[in-house]
């Protein structure tokens, strides 16, 4: 029996004062898995991973993450299974590098906020990783975006995270950098086995990562399957109302959209 | 990291030296009369210490956990509280010695409890809304404060000292215990808030980082925002509402010694002990009559303050 990372079950959820967003969603993601989120703005893509993140509380239905009720867990426990990335950051105050990073372990650090050589060195390890190693004494300010996101990431592995929960993680990159991201991470996910659920508007980025990708419209549950089988001119049209011409790409077969 | 060392060599140096100052100087220069010494002075300087250093120290708490730069340790309606509470106190007329900071004391405390609950909703505290909630318990007070000043027959100036920052608070052996005891609690909430830092460092982050970084939010919230309370609710009913060191010390120390709050807070304690230190002491020597210690600090931290920014931009 293959181990599920994430068991998502009957979930409904709704805002206070709005229209029920999921009315019974079940999803499951397995353990190593590259999982894809797409969907038009508004559908909830967002909001399903703030709830796996436990960010949010479902009305009902349950998550189950590798096997424990995600809402039981201590807030310190979840932190050591989930990064999260969120889709915008901001610091009122000037971190360094170094100390931000740092901010990664606090679900380690003992009660009175002390840091132990352990901790130093799993910081300065996903420096390395994430190539940031050269920036850890600059202010976050002096950073470019892409600097920036590095940095993040680097504090989200120091979490030692099993899951990684990111939100539109290459949006406002140029195509180098988005590459370049994929490619790192897909690297991290090989060397810490993790998995990664990845929200994304960039169709063909989501068909050359993704094991799997789900489809939502509006909270409801489209389809959820390998690319081949998601990336259709039929199932696009329907949900995004637009008609895209899908072609396989010659140099990793993977599907890829036009419109 | 050298360069920390140096600068904060420099502070503790630069604090002996105006604690020494402040113990020997008076209106008319130097003076080392044992009485005065002793019975005027070191209470000043032991009130500035204390008072300065917990103003900055819960601005810098503050600060972070409401993710907003410009909060000071008033914004929360504490000091409107106190300020009502003198004002009562006096109606006790005599026994005002002690009633007035009680009462001070008191005040704040209804005003606490009135933005906590007023920001309270389904299980969460709202930021937005404690700041919101605060400024209006804030602006209620106040007019309550204004009422007393239009139909009390007091002179206005002593409530306006209590208001604005006074360091001359009389002491005598019932003050003085209650003075020691809140100093001590004072003391082990500065130390609770501390084991903390970590988690203020999340928190000025946002809530949702914070949140996903493993801090419990509202478990924290809450000890925060009542501590820091506390702490300035005691300082208040000592000192009065000295304005202007909660704002703009945590941004000093944060410039100087970088943003990390296991730094920020002990030495924004510092810098805060420092800096109304001085104004008390240009506060009494200054000016034939003393002045309140919050002209004098909003007087020279205001330009100040516009430095520090014009730099920044």
């Amino acid at each position: 029996m293959p181990i599920f990372a994430y068991e998502i079950k009957n979930l409904y959820f709704q805002y206070r004062k709005e229209e029920p967003l999921f009315e019974g969603l079940s999803i499951k993601i397995k353990e190593k898995e590259w999982f894809s989120i797409i969907g038009p703005n508004g559908s909830g893509k967002t909001t399903l991973l703030k709830l796996m993140a436990g960010l949010l509380r479902p009305q009902k239905g349950a998550i189950i993450l590798f096997n424990n009720n995600l809402f039981s867990l201590t807030s310190k426990e979840r932190a050591k299974f989930i990064g999260y990335f969120p889709q915008e950051s901001f610091f009122i105050f000037d971190y360094t590098v170094k100390e931000i990073v740092l901010m990664g372990r606090n679900p380690y650090v003992n009660w009175f906020s002390q840091v132990s050589k352990k901790d130093i060195e799993v910081v300065e390890r996903c420096m390395e990783l994430t190539e940031t190693i050269n920036l850890k004494d600059k202010k976050i300010s002096e950073l470019s975006s892409g600097e920036r996101k590095r940095v993040i990431l680097a504090r989200i592995l120091a979490q030692e995270p099993k899951v990684l929960l990111l939100d539109e993680f290459t949006t406002h990159l140029d195509i180098s950098y988005q590459l370049e991201f994929i490619n790192l991470l897909k690297r991290l996910k090989e060397a810490k086995d993790l998995t990664i659920v990845f929200l994304t508007h960039d169709l063909n980025l989501a068909s050359i990562s993704s094991d799997r990708i789900l489809l939502i419209d509006k909270g409801k549950y489209v389809a959820c399957d390998i690319p081949e089988k998601i990336l259709k001119e039929d199932l696009i049209a329907k949900v995004y109302k637009i008609k895209p011409i899908v072609k396989i790409h010659p140099l990793n077969n993977r599907p890829l959209i036009i419109f | 990291m050298k360069n920390k060392k140096v600068k904060m060599f420099f502070l503790f140096s630069f604090l002996s030296l105006l604690i020494f100052l402040s113990l020997f100087l008076g209106v008319d220069g130097f003076s080392f009369d044992k009485t005065i010494v002793l019975k005027v002075r070191l209470p000043r300087v032991i009130l500035g210490f204390l008072s300065g250093g917990s103003l900055a120290y819960a601005g810098a708490v503050l600060q972070g956990l409401l993710e907003n730069p410009l909060c000071d340790p008033y914004i929360l309606g504490i000091a409107s509280g106190a300020a009502f509470g003198v004002c009562l106190g006096y109606l006790t007329k005599k026994l005002s010695y002690f009633f007035s900071p009680l009462f001070a004391f008191l005040g704040s405390f209804i005003a606490i409890f009135l933005v906590y609950n007023l920001a309270f909703y389904k299980g969460k505290t709202n930021k937005i809304a404690l700041i919101l909630a605060g400024v209006i318990i804030s602006f209620l007070f106040s007019s309550l404060t204004m009422l007393f000043m239009v139909f009390s027959k007091r002179p206005l100036n002593e409530i306006i000292y209590l208001i604005m920052g006074n360091l001359a608070f009389v002491f005598n052996k019932f003050t003085l215990t209650i003075f020691v005891i809140m100093n001590f609690i004072s003391i082990i909430f500065l130390i609770i808030i501390y084991s903390k830092a970590f988690e203020l460092n999340c928190l000025s982050l946002g809530t949702e980082v914070a949140e996903s970084l493993g801090v419990n939010y509202q478990q924290s919230i809450r000890l925060l925002f009542f501590l820091t309370s506390f702490l300035v609710a005691i300082q208040v009913a000592f000192a009065g509402a000295i304005s202007f060191v909660g704002l703009i010390i945590p941004h000093l120390t944060r410039f100087i010694f970088g943003a990390n709050y296991k730094t920020v807070l002990p030495l924004s304690f510092i810098l805060g002990a420092i800096v109304v230190i001085i104004a008390d002491l240009i506060a009494r020597t200054i000016a034939p009559i003393e002045l309140p210690i919050s002209m004098v600090t909003t007087f020279f931290g205001a330009p100040f303050f516009l430095y520090l920014l014009r730099r920044n931009l």
